[in-house]
């Protein structure tokens, strides 16, 4: 069956749309359409894309006004005969298909997504154990691919660009409900900040979204509740 | 998009809580708001003739209650309208103007609303 | 103007949309706050002024900005009591029937408080 594929393309100045005709197969997915354009039609489409397994989460884009996995959609489950292309939103788009994760990157960063330990001792390295219960009460946050599919669709991010994002915060709250991590005030601190916690009202749509089902609005809503209890303890005894 | 957060730096307890006051004052209202609809449309037809109006406000147990319906519903309304500035970068970049702009707003809203309780 | 990005629902899901509303209602509500306020300072000018208002204002003409005014209010006050139990923690698992619940709430809700305010106007 023959698909016609509408890609949103930017070459630095002008946007515009350029269609294709991808004959899809069962089983072809999105990306290999776009791989299709790319050796059959034009060599200068631009577009993230490494696993094809939807591990690396680079291949996020705009389908049908929906952000999802390139490489995890498959053609022929969209029911559509035209398919619409876009990069995602809330990210600035330097080539067709391809977004600026410079700054998603840095907000991910800022929030100390590593263990943090009061003292390491790598001369004498311990074991840290932790009990089953103590892994699954973070285990689902730590499957996120960072693909920014959450972060493009959060009415808080299109109009903050400080705003430190679901996936960063789902970051955050990853290690402070690890049982082995003590960097929680640091990274409270952090999240406390009026670009943190404050700004998500719950559009619970980066939820919605998420192809790995982290769940980053549930993760915001938990590390929101414990930093205001926390930040409000320590104003209360300080004072 | 820039790589500096500048959000990263404010006072710490501002923040959490505008936010637990938010949340409690938006359950406050949802029982006084209900109230206030009950009383004035469906308990008796002519509760908002003037006489009726000027009893209700006499009243000291009317005075407290719309005290603190009139505290929580500026508090909410002024504190909500702070949110959505700060979810903009307009917000972020004049954060301590917005701070102080709502939250005089706030104080200039519930004073109002006291001189007509005190004024019965 | 990158915050009309939040009243867009093309592609987005009904979380969202109540989002959208929920902000829209929120300032909705805080001009009628204002209005509501300085309205009730003609109690304090004198019997006329008052009487005056309420005679424009409780009339059937009328009638149709308070039954939007009131859907304003019962969907503000319901979609806030269910972001209030998400953001304590609660029954997020439950998000979707919580979420529908919350609009058929907020519908009978609706038409109970404009039968009772039509009832009101029309001196039934």
């Amino acid at each position: 069956m023959d698909v016609i594929f509408r890609v949103r393309r930017f070459d630095g100045e002008k946007s515009y749309w350029s269609d294709f005709v991808i004959p899809a197969k069962k089983g072809m997915t999105v990306l290999e359409g776009l791989y299709y354009i790319k050796e059959n039609y034009d060599g200068s489409l631009a577009f993230r894309a490494s696993c094809r397994m939807g591990i690396c989460g680079s291949c996020a884009v705009k389908i049908n006004g929906k952000p999802v996995l390139a490489c995890e959609t498959q053609i022929l489950h969209l029911n559509s005969t035209t398919i619409k292309i876009e990069p995602l939103d809330n990210f600035e788009v330097i080539k067709d298909l391809v977004t600026e994760f410079d700054g998603f990157f840095t907000k991910h960063e800022a929030v100390k997504p590593y263990l943090i330990r009061k003292e390491d001792r790598y001369s004498e390295p311990e074991e840290l154990i932790q009990k089953p219960e103590q892994l699954y009460a973070y285990y689902k946050y730590s499957l996120c691919i960072k693909c920014g599919a959450c972060y493009s669709v959060c009415p808080a991010s299109s109009s903050r660009d400080d705003y430190l994002g679901p996936a960063a915060m789902t970051a955050a709250y990853r290690f402070i409900a690890d049982s082995r991590d003590e960097g929680d005030g640091e990274r409270m601190q952090i999240v406390c900040g009026d670009c943190g916690v404050w700004r998500c009202h719950f559009a619970a749509e980066c939820s919605e979204v998420c192809p790995k089902k982290v769940e980053p609005a549930k993760a915001v809503q938990k590390l929101r509740f414990r930093s205001a209890i926390y930040m409000l303890e320590k104003f209360f005894i300080r004072w | 998009m820039s790589n500096e957060l500048n959000g990263l730096r404010t006072k710490r307890v501002l923040e959490p809580a505008g936010w637990v006051l938010q949340l409690i004052t938006g359950l406050v209202l949802a029982v006084l708001v209900t109230f206030h609809f009950f009383e004035t449309h469906m308990i008796h037809h002519s509760a908002m003739e003037y006489e009726n109006v000027i009893l209700r406000l006499s009243d000291v147990r009317y005075k407290i209650m719309y005290g603190l319906l009139l505290l929580s519903v500026s508090f909410h309304a002024f504190n909500g309208v702070r949110a959505i500035f700060l979810d903009t970068n307009y917000g972020s970049e004049n954060r301590r103007f917005v701070n102080i702009l709502l939250f005089l707003a706030v104080i200039v809203a519930f004073t109002y609303g006291l001189l007509l309780l005190f004024s019965f | 103007m990158r915050w009309l990005k939040w009243f867009e629902f093309r592609g987005k899901s009904l979380f969202h949309i109540s989002y959208s509303l929920h902000r829209l209602t929120g300032i909705v509500l805080v001009i009628y706050l204002v209005m509501h306020l300085s309205y009730l300072t003609s109690i304090r000018i004198g019997r006329e002024v008052y009487e005056y208002f309420t005679s424009t204002t409780l009339t059937p003409a009328f009638l149709i900005f308070d039954i939007l005014l009131v859907l304003a209010g019962v969907y503000h006050g319901v979609n806030g009591l269910r972001l209030i139990l998400h953001e304590f923690g609660l029954g997020y698992e439950l998000r979707r029937p919580l979420l529908y619940l919350c609009y058929l709430l907020t519908l009978v809700l609706w038409l109970y408080a404009s039968y009772q305010m039509y009832l009101f106007v029309m001196g039934v």
